[in-house]
Formats: C-alpha cells, structure tokens, sequence
C-alpha cells in the first residue's frame, strides 16, 4: 500500500513520463510541483484490524522517514491509539530519542480519526496501541540514522539509575517489531 | 498453540456457563435481586437495563453503538468478566458477552457465578478479541446470542 507522499511523487513521475511539461498549464503544475514542500505531507501509517478485532496492526509497521517529516496515523477500523514508548507514558521504557518529545494520541475512535506527530531528532522511534500493545500492536520509526534507545536491545535499560519502576516491553510486542536493518533496507515495512 | 488451547477452554467456560444456568434458573427465578432486568414485567427486556448496568461508551472511549456487538452496558464491579449486555437499535437485548482475559485463562483461573439474563440462548460464539478500552489485554469474547444470525448480521450495519 502506498502512503499519500510516496502516491504524489509516484504521479510527479508519471507526469514527466507522459511528457505533459511543454503546455503552459502543465509548466505551471511543474512548477507547484517543483515548489512543494515535501516535509509537509504526512507520512501515513494506517491503525488496522480485522472484523471480530482479533487481529490489529500499524501498516506500515516499519518506515524510514527524514528529520522534519510529519507523521499522521490514521484509524481505518476499530479504536486505537499511537503512544511513544517513554516513561511519561505510563512508565513504560525509554525506547524514543532522548531529546525528542514524547507523544500520546489518546484513543482514536472512528475511522478516520487521526494524529500528527514532526519528528526531528534523528534516531529509532519505537511506539505502541494502547489497547494493542500485549497483543504486539506496535510499530518503529527510523528518522535520519539508526540511533538512540530505541536502537539497543529491549532491556539495555535495566539496572541504569533512574530507571525503577520501568516497564518491560511485552514479549508479544518484542517479537513484532521489525529490524532497522529490514526498515533501513526496504523503507516501508508491511506486516 | 495457546489460542487453541485457549479455546478450548473458552469453550469449557461456555459450556459451565450454560450448565450452571440451567441448573440454577429455578433458584434465580426465585432470588429477585439476582436478575439483570430490574423490570421483571417486560418479555423482552430493553435499554437501559437499569441497577448498576452504565453505558460502556460512558465508561471508556468506545462507541456508543459497536457494530457487531451493539450498545452494551456492564456493571463496572464485574469487570472484565461481566456479562457485558448488548442491545439494538431498537433497544431490545441481543446479547450478554462475557470478557475472559487470556491470561486468566491461561492461569486456569475460575469464573464463577456469572449473571445471566433470563431469554432463550439462540447461539454461542467464542472469538478471540486482541483488546480494546475497559479491556485492554488480549481476551475471549464468550457471547450468548438471543436472536437468530441473521438479527446479528443486522448489528453489523
């Protein structure tokens, strides 16, 4: 499935494969086209699920994006929520990077319902469903270089001070997650 | 493996359920105070249902309807067991679902005396849900049907 950014510049291609640019209209489209600016159209990431809410997912589950991109989940069926693993968020473990803001959409209820998050700070994003989070509805972000928490194991955390009482991400979620490597060499990762 | 296995219990758990109504119908027609339905004279017991039952939409961010399922209303005391009591648009009770986290059945933990509402059981079904709000954990949904499938397809719409 293609996100509405990789959809526009696919047609910006198809455009100029048509040959379409020699018209005064078409020059002038060119040059919207020329003039936009790509770090203002979100990044979409669908919150899924089957009919009976026995399967959810985030589609893509993976995806490599650059700083200054926006990010906007959207709800297609069932209710969800895209939380930041981080210790504001209900104690859970630091998994986003250190300088970067933690974000809670709070439950999205109707389809279409949906949350925009800018992630500048380069570094792995690791974020979870409220609801769907033991059931290993998650999904991970690489923005500019693999780095930060969200890079190391699931437990590099523990035993460090300032981090009691941090909860463990669950084995369902652990298993769900796809690697930087795969995000870094595909992209957009689908579950 | 666990999902089957899981089932399977779910499945014992519906069939308790069901043993233990019938078993117990004749004491629960007599104990007043353990109906659902405050309102012993109606034949078809309707939305509210009155007592500690609070709209779920009104509990937790859910819709106030849930295709395929209805408006349910629950007593948050029984949480997450229940029985959730679901409705139709015309407010007429559909069905009383019962929530079994997946660990607690994995645990091998009981449930035991479980409220029933007092209507015919059409049909069963035990589907496995991944979590929602009011039950965010990946459990059994085990639902007693009073109306034939093709009222529960109508939910749907």
């Amino acid at each position: 499935m293609r996100s509405r950014r990789e959809f526009l510049k696919a047609g910006g291609l198809a455009l100029v494969g048509f040959g379409l640019v020699p018209t005064r209209r078409a020059a002038g489209a060119a040059r919207l086209w020329a003039g936009l600016d790509w770090a203002a159209v979100p990044e979409l990431i669908e919150m899924r699920s089957d009919r009976l809410g026995s399967r959810v997912w985030f589609d893509p589950i993976g995806v490599y994006v650059e700083p200054g991109t926006t990010v906007r989940w959207i709800v297609r069926e069932n209710v969800h929520t895209t939380t930041a693993y981080h210790p504001r968020n209900d104690r859970h473990s630091l998994r986003i990077p250190e300088s970067a803001q933690a974000w809670d959409s709070g439950f999205l209820v109707k389809p279409g319902d949906h949350f925009d998050v800018t992630l500048s700070a380069p570094g792995v994003y690791d974020y979870y469903c409220i609801p769907h989070e033991a059931a290993g509805m998650v999904g991970r972000i690489v923005v500019g270089r693999p780095i930060g928490p969200g890079s190391e194991p699931f437990d590099a955390w523990v035993g460090r001070p300032g981090t009691e009482g941090w909860r463990d991400v669950p084995e369902a979620a652990r298993h769900a997650f796809p690697s930087v490597a795969r995000i870094l060499a595909e992209r957009r990762v689908h579950p | 493996m666990k999902r089957s296995t899981s089932g399977a219990l779910a499945g014992a758990t519906v069939l308790g359920l069901l043993l233990a109504s019938a078993g117990t119908a004749t004491a629960q027609r007599q104990a007043s105070t353990m109906r659902m339905h405050p309102d012993t004279s109606a034949t078809t017991p309707h939305a509210p249902p009155g007592g500690a039952y609070q709209k779920v939409s009104a509990l937790v961010p859910l819709p106030d309807f849930i295709p395929g399922l209805g408006t349910l209303y629950v007593d948050p005391a029984t949480l997450p067991a229940g029985p959730f009591l679901g409705y139709d648009r015309q407010r007429n009770l559909v069905n009383s679902i019962y929530m079994i986290p997946l660990k607690d059945l994995n645990a091998q933990k009981a449930f035991s005396g479980l409220k029933v509402a007092q209507e015919r059981v059409d049909h069963v079904d035990i589907v496995f849900n991944a979590g929602h709000p009011g039950v965010a954990e990946p459990h059994y949904h085990v639902t007693l049907w009073y109306v034939p499938p093709e009222r529960v397809a109508e939910l749907t719409k």
